[in-house]
């Protein structure tokens, strides 16, 4: 009885297998064209595309007129300056003739071929060697920027005009209800954060352009960890911890309160400051304004290694006043150097006050006399 | 968990006060990041003060533009950008007009010619955004025929007022001129303005000429020439183009020559049965002081700046690697030892750093390290480049760039030490092995 259903069973288990496996449902498979690929090296690429690349241009500069140098030179100098009489035309000698193509020597009798019983071995044929493609392709690495700033800035569009910040380009439009005043946009200058020399040109497959990481906030160190073997007995403990940690957190307790004290009680004593001291962030929009024009690129290296220290006062409306600009000191350097470093930086304070710098005018007692700290020390190398 | 709350309150009371501690004086802050980035100025044409004066004032003004541009510290600005202009020498300067194009600073210049064709060049250089003029006024006389070495003094004077170190356009390069085909290649020497205008060739092709070096007061050159079939080093006075071998047994070969600071001494190798070592020469008497005394490879020697060490290559450790010694032999010190080959050391007329050329991985690279090999860094790679020199205030390195295949060819580049502004110097055909002069005078 049972027998018909097995019978059953696996006749339709089998016709499902068919169907599934057999290709009933697969549409026949369309045309296509193999093509045959083979794996090459790094080096044979490099090898082959050689072969092809136009010869680098050497630069076709006619000759300069042939003039002759100053025989006489400026009044500063103590010596007329000598210079070579212009060459003697040279005269090129032609190459030697090639030479006459001796008599081919006739081709040796062909030797009479050897004939042997035994099967030659033939060698099996080299092994191929395989080269795994890398899994990322390279791609080029752009040009270094011309401009080095503390972050990295994308190529702005072509015919952008160069601004501080991006600002979006206002066409006039009839429609609007508020009628903005036509500009044009604008975008910073392209920058990267250091600067890129043609050895360090290697294609990578890293991204080319990231923001450096910030500086984190330094983790507590660990307190420092007895190199006793074993736990001391808990009335131990009891009696380490009120002689050592309480020391400790109270020292730094109390000194910031009496910072934070004295800071406050001497302001009016002082100055006679008033108003609402400034921020972190008001004084880091400030150092970042500056450091935005603080061009540091023409500068000597001595003049690199050198700290000077800028005062300046400013106007109510966060302008500096360029006639109070001084060098209050130097560090580093010889005087011409920090000659050098001060006129830097004195750029930088007028050029980017011009506009007049983002300060709180309700806090205008703070920031009436300002002295600016300029400390090339990360820019030497870039 | 008492004294963490402490702890917190006390970091908030700070916090909240971050500015107390600047209570009762000016407003401090540290500036610790700037931009690298050319400096803008405006260089409008010179102010002819004379009709005869016109065309030269126009090619100053160019040439000024050109050589400072041409560092890659500098921008100019387009004379389409002005708003006014310099017409007359004596006249104040407009700063505003200037600022508001962010012209930084501003170069006003006059020519006039005489009548007996003498021309005399004044300028003055204004930092713009202060107001003010950066040092005096300056005025050079000359010959027409020496307007370019004119404007290059006015330029070396903007770049040592703005930078505060010394200029390099008024110097000279010689180098070996190359013509024809890789496999028959004819070289002689030739000199020319650091830019690459007033060439002039001072020896014939006929025979092969290497390493041509200038000497500390750039009015002789050694060379080595391969007139006599074997190569042996030559003096060659600039103004005559007189020549002479420096004297040397028969059959031994001398090159890679280079003078001393003093101008008197000679520093080179020399190979004598099969094996080269460095010897010292002077130039004067002929006497010879051997250096070194291996059997391996010793060349390419350079002095120190102030005459006290020597900077060589040497392969006694079994690959090419840089070692100093003193200026009298003794026990060399090794400073370099990073991967690949070191050679052709050359020391920075500064004094501070060494350039070299390294092979590594089958590229070549010009790098530049410290005098105890600390902070190397390599400025170039490409798949020739060789033979460094220093421009006279030790800030660019002038090289040799050749190009692969068949065709390839040897050109000329120069290359900021920062790493910045690479490019090709102008010159007419091939060109190798470049010696930089010091300043003219």
């Amino acid at each position: 009885m049972r027998i018909g259903y097995y019978i059953s069973g696996a006749g339709h288990i089998g016709l499902i297998l068919w169907m599934f496996f057999g290709g009933m449902f697969n549409t026949p498979p369309q045309s296509f064209e193999v093509t045959e690929v083979s794996v090459i090296s790094g080096a044979e690429f490099e090898a082959m595309m050689a072969g092809v690349q136009t010869p680098e241009v050497t630069t076709d500069v006619a000759m300069p007129a042939p003039e002759l140098p100053a025989e006489e030179v400026p009044p500063t100098e103590s010596q007329p300056d000598p210079t070579p009489p212009p060459a003697e035309p040279q005269v090129t000698e032609a190459p030697p003739a090639d030479p006459v193509p001796q008599q081919p020597e006739p081709l040796p009798q062909q030797a009479e071929a050897e004939v042997s019983d035994e099967a030659p071995v033939i060698a099996p044929p080299p092994q191929e060697e395989v080269v795994l493609a890398p899994n990322t392709s390279d791609r080029p690495v752009p040009r270094p920027a011309e401009r080095v700033a503390p972050e990295p800035v994308a190529a702005p569009e072509p015919d952008t005009q160069v601004a501080d910040s991006v600002t979006e380009e206002v066409v006039p439009d009839e429609a609007a209800e508020v009628v903005r005043e036509e500009t044009e946009g604008g975008a910073p200058e392209e920058a990267t954060t250091r600067i890129v020399t043609e050895a360090m040109e290697e294609p990578s497959a890293a991204p080319t352009t990231s923001i450096r990481p910030r500086t984190r906030p330094a983790r507590p160190e660990p307190a420092p960890v007895a190199e006793t073997p074993r736990e001391p007995a808990p009335q131990q403990q009891a009696q380490e911890q009120p002689a050592q940690q309480p020391d400790r957190t109270a020292d730094a307790v109390n000194d910031a309160l009496r910072q934070a004290l004295e800071g406050g009680a001497a302001s009016p004593a002082a100055g006679g400051q008033s108003g609402p001291p400034m921020t972190s962030g008001e004084r880091d929009a400030l150092r970042v304004a500056v450091q935005q024009c603080w061009n540091v690129g023409s500068l000597s290296s001595e003049a690199l290694r050198t700290t000077v220290v800028v005062a300046v006062s400013m106007t109510e409306d966060g302008r500096p006043q360029p006639e109070t600009l001084r060098m209050l000191s130097h560090d580093g350097g010889s005087a011409e150097a920090a000659r050098q470093a001060f006129e830097s930086a004195r750029r930088a304070i007028i050029r980017c006050g011009a506009n007049g710098f983002s300060l709180p005018r309700d806090k205008y007692d703070q920031w009436r006399d300002i002295e600016m700290t300029f400390n090339p020390e990360n820019m030497r190398i870039r | 968990m008492m004294t963490r709350v402490l702890t917190l309150l006390a970091a908030l009371l700070v916090l909240a006060m971050p500015a107390a501690a600047q209570t009762g004086g000016p407003l401090r802050i540290e500036i610790t990041e700037g931009v690298i980035e050319p400096l803008p100025f405006a260089n409008p044409d010179f102010v002819a003060e004379n009709a005869a004066a016109a065309e030269l004032a126009r090619q100053i003004a160019r040439v000024v533009s050109e050589d400072l541009t041409g560092t890659g510290l500098f921008r100019e600005i387009p004379s389409s950008a002005f708003i006014s202009q310099i017409t007359s020498f004596n006249s104040p300067v407009q700063f505003s007009d200037w600022r508001a194009i962010n012209a930084q600073a501003l170069i006003s210049g006059a020519v006039s010619v005489g009548g007996d064709g003498s021309v005399a060049v004044k300028f003055r250089l204004y930092d713009v955004f202060a107001g003010q003029e950066l040092g005096d006024g300056l005025q050079f006389n000359g010959t027409q025929a020496g307007w370019r070495r004119i404007a290059h003094k006015v330029a070396d004077a903007v770049y040592s007022r703005i930078t505060g170190e010394g200029g390099y356009f008024d110097s000279r390069v010689v180098y070996v001129a190359e013509t024809g085909p890789k496999d028959d290649r004819r070289k002689r020497l030739a000199i020319m303005d650091y830019d690459g205008a007033n060439v002039q060739y001072l020896t014939d092709s006929n025979s092969i000429v290497l390493a041509p070096r200038f000497s500390p007061t750039g009015d002789r050159i050694l060379y080595t020439s391969y007139e006599s079939g074997f190569p042996r080093i030559y003096v060659m006075d600039v103004a005559s183009v007189g020549r002479r071998a420096l004297p040397t047994l028969e059959g031994d070969m001398s090159f890679a020559p280079r003078f001393a600071p003093d101008g008197n001494t000679v520093v080179y190798s020399l190979t004598t049965g099969g094996n080269t070592d460095i010897y010292r020469m002077d130039i004067n008497s002929g006497a010879a002081t051997r250096l070194t005394s291996t059997p391996s490879i010793e060349t390419a020697p350079s002095f120190s700046p102030d005459g006290s060490r020597i900077v060589f290559e040497s392969d006694r450790s079994g690959t090419q690697q840089l070692y100093i010694m003193g200026a009298n032999g003794g026990e060399p010190q090794r400073i370099s030892f990073g991967q690949g080959r070191y050679g052709t050391p050359v020391w920075s007329p500064r004094g501070d750093l060494i350039a070299f050329t390294k092979q590594s991985k089958g590229r070549f690279h010009i790098g530049v390290m410290r005098t105890d090999g600390s902070e190397e860094r390599l400025l170039t790679a490409s798949f020739l480049d060789e033979g460094p020199t220093w421009s006279p205030n030790g800030r660019v390195i002038m090289f040799t760039r050749e190009t692969q295949g068949e065709s390839g060819a040897a050109s000329l580049y120069s290359v900021d030490i920062s790493g910045r502004n690479l490019k090709q110097i102008r010159t007419e055909g091939g060109a190798s092995d470049p010696a930089w002069s010091p300043l003219q005078r």
